[in-house]
């Protein structure tokens, strides 16, 4: 029960104040999570040459990687902190476990980030199917099980964020809504009621911050934790996008 | 909201889409055939310099006409492409230290040697092109008896002769990196190649191509830069001057 761990932590009290790096030092356990590390320090916020500090704040929802709420930048690359091992990591880098919010987002308080980037790329591209009203309006269309298999991945996106952080094409000087936002628009394009709005979707995914901000850098696919087959919605939505304005052009 | 921004829009947001499409086009047609042409047609030194002269021929036959071909099907698309790629780059925030991943390098790297490219197309242009003779470049001359041995001469001129085909060999790997790289995109862009099977035969093929290009770009570096420029009836930089100027007259 000796072993420590070197816990060093991004700091940072508002969203437009400086940054400070604070580091921990906490007994090791075995099956611990990244999350377990941030309750470590909550309970005893004393930091290694500063002395007292305060608990480092974060957001945290499911503790099991579905909500997507606790990503965050974990040595150097991004990640959910309930489903990085403490374990693993040490064994990555046995010396330092370094956690830093994200940056594509803005802080709201030390780990704690605003990821409304997300939930607008959804807006844009309307992801949802609309369905309003109160009457019964029976079942269904039916899908086919192949189209199931294939449409499952795509609803496992949980708008963590990692693809947009990881993504070299999202940045101040770029409008791209991401490829969460694109994989989305997929899915419902595919989907036999949300088809009926793949007009208006397509017109966000021809226009500013479209597929055509994307630069095949691939990151997404890569970073992603629920390997969503994201490289495969981009690709397709270029199809798409080829074919929806050949015929918006030709008008057939 | 939506409708105050559409009428905000300028010219290049409203028509995001088509640019970011031909921006892609134009890299394979017509920039990407004149390269495979350009490459092949100065590989044919490696046969005979009556060869090489012959190809040059046949492209010089077009006379008057060869002024406007070049302005609208090789100037004029590579200057699209390259500006609109420099904006494409520069809206880009490169992550490889980060995200190490092939795919990024290779995001990263296309975005160089389009950079180098240009550069280098701009000092070929003034070094071989009658462009460059108000500069005290423009070596080659499309002559009969001349074409060949001007162009050795160019490669091999005095203290500049190492870095000149280090120059040459360095452009030319960058732009075929470019061109295969840029098929490669443009495949997932069009989406032609959608899943990552399909992408990674046609990544197997667009490296091949690549290489082949490249042996091809670089043997005709090598006959022209080892090529003996002291042959009988060789021009003396005075001829060739005159008759460099000559092509312009008649050209213009």
């Amino acid at each position: 029960m000796s072993k420590k761990i070197n816990v060093t932590v991004k700091r940072q009290d508002e969203q437009n104040s400086g940054s400070r790096w604070e580091k921990f030092s906490l007994d090791y356990e075995s099956g611990m999570n990244v999350t377990t590390l941030l309750q470590r320090i909550a309970a005893n916020p004393v930091t290694v040459d500063a002395g007292e500090s305060t608990p480092v704040a974060y957001d945290a929802c499911c503790l099991e990687e579905v909500c997507g709420a606790c990503s965050m930048i974990i040595n150097g690359r991004v990640r959910q902190a309930c489903s990085a091992l403490v374990d693993n990591l040490l064994q990555d880098r046995p010396d330092q476990i370094t956690l830093e919010p994200m940056t594509k987002f803005p802080v709201v308080r030390d780990l704690l980030v605003d990821r409304s980037f997300m939930f607008n790329g959804l807006k844009k591209v309307r992801a949802w199917v609309p369905v309003d009203g109160y009457f019964d309006r029976g079942p269904g269309p039916k899908m086919s099980p192949h189209q199931q298999e294939d449409q499952y991945p795509l609803t496992e996106c949980m708008t963590c964020g990692c693809c947009v952080e990881a993504c070299p094409q999202i940045n101040d000087r770029s409008s791209f809504i991401g490829p969460h936002a694109i994989s989305q628009a997929i899915l419902f394009n595919e989907h036999p009621v949300g088809q009926f709005e793949e007009g208006e979707r397509m017109k966000a995914i021809t226009g500013v911050g479209g597929i055509g901000d994307c630069g095949n850098a691939q990151n997404c696919v890569k970073v992603c934790p629920k390997n969503i087959p994201l490289t495969r919605s981009i690709a397709k939505a270029g199809k798409m996008a080829t074919k929806f304005v050949f015929r918006n052009f030709f008008g057939t | 909201m939506a409708v105050e921004t559409a009428q905000k829009q300028s010219f290049s947001e409203r028509h995001h889409f088509l640019l970011r499409r031909l921006h892609s086009l134009s890299g394979i047609v017509p920039v990407g055939v004149f390269l495979i042409m350009h490459l092949t047609i100065n590989a044919s030194i490696n046969v005979s310099p009556e060869m090489f002269e012959e190809n040059v021929g046949k492209i010089h036959a077009l006379g008057p006409l060869l002024v406007p071909v070049e302005i609208v099907g090789i100037f004029l698309p590579i200057l699209f492409h390259a500006l609109f790629g420099f904006q494409i780059w520069f809206s880009g925030q490169p992550n490889t230290t980060a995200y190490a991943y092939n795919g990024n390098i290779r995001y990263t790297l296309q975005r160089v040697t389009g950079g180098i490219a240009f550069i280098f197309i701009l000092y070929h242009l003034w070094h071989m092109h009658w462009l460059g003779n108000p500069l005290g470049g423009g070596h080659f001359d499309p002559h009969p008896g001349q074409a060949a041995i001007t162009t050795a001469q160019a490669m091999q001129m005095s203290v500049w002769r190492i870095p000149v085909n280090i120059l040459y060999a360095i452009g030319v790997l960058a732009a075929v990196y470019h061109f295969a790289n840029g098929i490669w995109t443009s495949l997932i862009t069009w989406g032609i190649t959608v899943g990552p099977s399909s992408q990674r035969v046609s990544g197997v093929a667009c490296i091949m191509f690549g290489i082949a290009l490249s042996i091809v770009g670089l043997s005709s570096i090598r006959a022209f830069a080892t090529m003996d420029v002291s042959e009988p009836g060789s021009s003396t930089h005075v001829d060739r001057v005159d008759s460099s100027e000559t092509i312009h007259t008649q050209a213009g």
